[in-house]
């Protein structure tokens, strides 16, 4: 990409070509392409040298994700000069996020690292790569590039140019680095990594479905619940969006939500939203032909609160089920259950033990019944089913809970505000119920997993360490639904060496069943403040 | 070696931490919450046990021993070539931490 001044000259004349040509061009989407070609060539193709047209030095030589390809943008703005207003980078990204893309099924098994999901654990695909790679960066995030072998030599060689340190750190300094990096690493990177991918062509030849229309919504978020509601998107032209949404919560909350949106590549949505009180960020896939839409959304600036979510065409005429809550039951018990879907027709079975006593209300989105569940009630998943439509182990059916996790399984938070500029990380922490499976134990593969259940949480120093700096007294605290709120940044003058307000917490889950109580524990983290923290970390 | 006797604190706290074999094993186990540097030298948000009492405290004491030579440019900014101005006029950041911003630009 080239320097600004530079890349001034050549755009000038090529946009007001392109504008001239665009009227002639049959869609709308192709012209904004062509457009944005244009500008591409005269931002970035001062310095990258184009082999033909659409094709750069570099560039064409790798793929990237939206978020990707604008920290690429952006670097070339605070590493190389690059003057861009806030437009010209998001048309430059749009067309390379949409002309050097990934396919859906390339970043499915990634999306936490672009969705921001908290604390994920990561395990690697490669292990050598894991190495090399992962020891700063998450997996995920070499994961979700595709670049020719040579490409990821290159960017070894950046590395090192940039970054000398690297050579001489842990897991760098034990090893001849340098020669891995750029030797068997490359090669591994662009055998698994690589540009070309069968996955990619025939996703480039597919036409894209439009995301325009009614849609029927469910998800949970962790700390309130579960929710549903539905959402209508209207176009905005160039593939941009109109989002509104309105969204209830099993806790009764209810959220109005007003935004719009871009499509890159076909499948990647990102939206932003007035939800409620907040602005929200949402990372979603636009999958099995337009016919889903799902991800995570967070609130912008503060991206550890948020929740899941998922969509399916309320206008497609398909039956849908897709959430009953609350999704587990107890032998023995009377519930409400609410069934949330599309094309609700006919009469609900829930499944064995489980008799329907009342149907409370219905439509075709969503059913409320009054059901009873056996005494002897065998422990297992049930599938609910109406006329034309089923769900297997949409509901639980359990004895006792036999068993509590607490996620995530490594919560973080970290330190902030307190006057500086970074705002304070929190943790939202979720207790999740199981049963055991037919070997009778809890804790092994065959247990059933319930559902997120209430718990009274504690808080206490994780080992002796912790004991001797007091982190129980300056770390944070815990709010009823799992919320963890870090304490402020900075270094803390009532604390030994005035630390700062870090620390290692043991937080405790105790739920009730019943007469019984079932724990959980898990070591909860508060860390420091990350001093860069671009879209994909 | 085993006539050998600690004489002050961080000698027997030397004596007293884990064998290599335990590190190993922590090591092996800890690559993996994403996004987390793992150079454990002590580490940015993580130590080598996953903890953070092996890290800098406070934090802002070791910061700039961090961003000047690049230690852990995906957590902290490098201020050698990326974002060169980003402490300045902040020489102390013990005491100007509050005027540092977060790099990546919106």
């Amino acid at each position: 990409m080239g320097i600004n001044s530079r890349s001034h000259g050549k755009g000038r004349w090529l946009v007001p070509a392109m504008a001239l040509i665009a009227p002639f061009i049959v869609s709308s989407a192709a012209a904004a392409s062509a457009k944005a070609e244009a500008l591409v060539s005269a931002k970035c193709g001062t310095c990258h040298a184009a082999s033909e047209p659409g094709k750069w030095d570099r560039i064409s030589d790798s793929r990237r994700t939206p978020e990707g390809w604008d920290m690429t943008v952006a670097r070339m703005t605070y590493a190389h000069g690059v003057v861009l207003s806030g437009t010209e980078r998001r048309d430059i990204v749009k067309y390379l996020a949409d002309e050097h893309g990934l396919a859906p099924q390339e970043t499915a098994s990634y999306r936490y690292i672009l969705d921001r999901s908290p604390s994920v654990i990561e395990h690697f695909e490669d292990e050598e790569i894991g190495q090399t790679c992962a020891r700063c960066h998450s997996y995920g995030r070499i994961a979700v590039q595709r670049r020719t072998e040579g490409e990821w030599r290159k960017l070894v060689h950046f590395h090192v140019g940039q970054y000398p340190a690297i050579e001489i750190q842990a897991g760098g300094r034990d090893r001849n680095w340098f020669e891995i990096a750029s030797g068997d690493v490359s090669q591994r990177l662009g055998k698994v990594y690589g540009l070309q991918s069968e996955a990619w062509k025939s996703w480039k030849e597919t036409k894209h479905a439009s995301p325009q229309g009614k849609w029927r919504l469910v998800g949970h978020r962790p700390g309130w619940g579960g929710y549903e509601g539905t959402a209508t998107v209207s176009p905005g032209g160039d593939d941009t969006y109109r989002v509104d949404m309105r969204i209830k919560y099993a806790n009764g909350k209810v959220e109005n939500a007003k935004g719009s949106s871009i499509l890159y590549a076909g499948h990647e949505w990102r939206a932003k939203l007035r939800q409620g009180d907040k602005d929200i960020l949402q990372v979603f896939s636009l999958k099995e032909g337009g016919r889903e839409l799902a991800g995570r959304w967070f609130e912008e600036g503060n991206d550890a609160i948020g929740g899941d979510f998922k969509a399916v065409r309320a206008d497609g005429g398909t039956p849908v089920i897709l959430s009953v809550q609350p999704a587990m039951a107890r032998a023995g018990a009377k519930e409400t259950l609410t069934i949330n879907g599309v094309g609700l027709k006919g009469e609900v079975s829930l499944g064995p033990d489980v008799v329907v006593s009342k149907v409370v209300s219905r439509t075709l989105e969503q059913l409320v019944v009054e059901v009873e569940v056996a005494r002897d009630a065998e422990t297992g998943v049930r599938t609910v089913s109406l006329d034309g439509v089923s769900s297997d182990g949409a509901l639980k059916v359990y004895r006792s809970i036999d068993l509590v996790k607490i996620v995530p399984a490594h919560p973080m938070a970290r330190v902030g505000d307190g006057g500086g500029k970074l705002p304070k990380v929190p943790a939202q922490l979720e207790a999740v119920a199981y049963a055991a499976g037919a070997d009778g134990k809890p804790g092994t593969d065959d247990d059933l997993r319930l559902g997120v259940v209430d718990a009274k949480w504690g808080l206490a120093n994780l080992n002796e360490a912790a004991e001797k700096m007091r982190d129980l007294d300056f770390a944070g605290r815990i709010e009823p639904n799992g919320l963890f709120l870090p304490n402020e940044a900075g270094p803390n003058p009532k604390r030994v060496f005035s630390a700062n307000n870090a620390g290692e917490l043991l937080v405790t889950a105790a739920v009730q069943d019943g007469d019984r109580t079932v724990s959980a524990q898990a070591p909860l983290i508060v860390t420091v403040q990350r001093w860069n923290d671009p879209p994909i970390r | 070696m085993n006539r050998m006797k600690p004489l002050n604190k961080k000698a027997r706290l030397i004596e007293a931490a884990p064998g290599a074999e335990s590190m190993d094993k922590v090591v092996a186990m800890s690559a993996n919450v994403a996004g987390c540097s793992t150079t454990f030298d002590p580490g940015w948000e993580l130590d080598p046990f996953l903890g953070v009492a092996g890290l800098c405290q406070p934090m802002e004491a070791d910061l700039y021993g961090c961003s000047d030579p690049c230690w852990w440019p995906a957590q902290v900014p490098d201020t050698l070539h990326s974002y060169p101005g980003w402490n300045e006029g902040n020489d102390d950041a013990a005491r100007d931490w509050r005027a540092l911003q977060s790099v990546f630009p919106k």
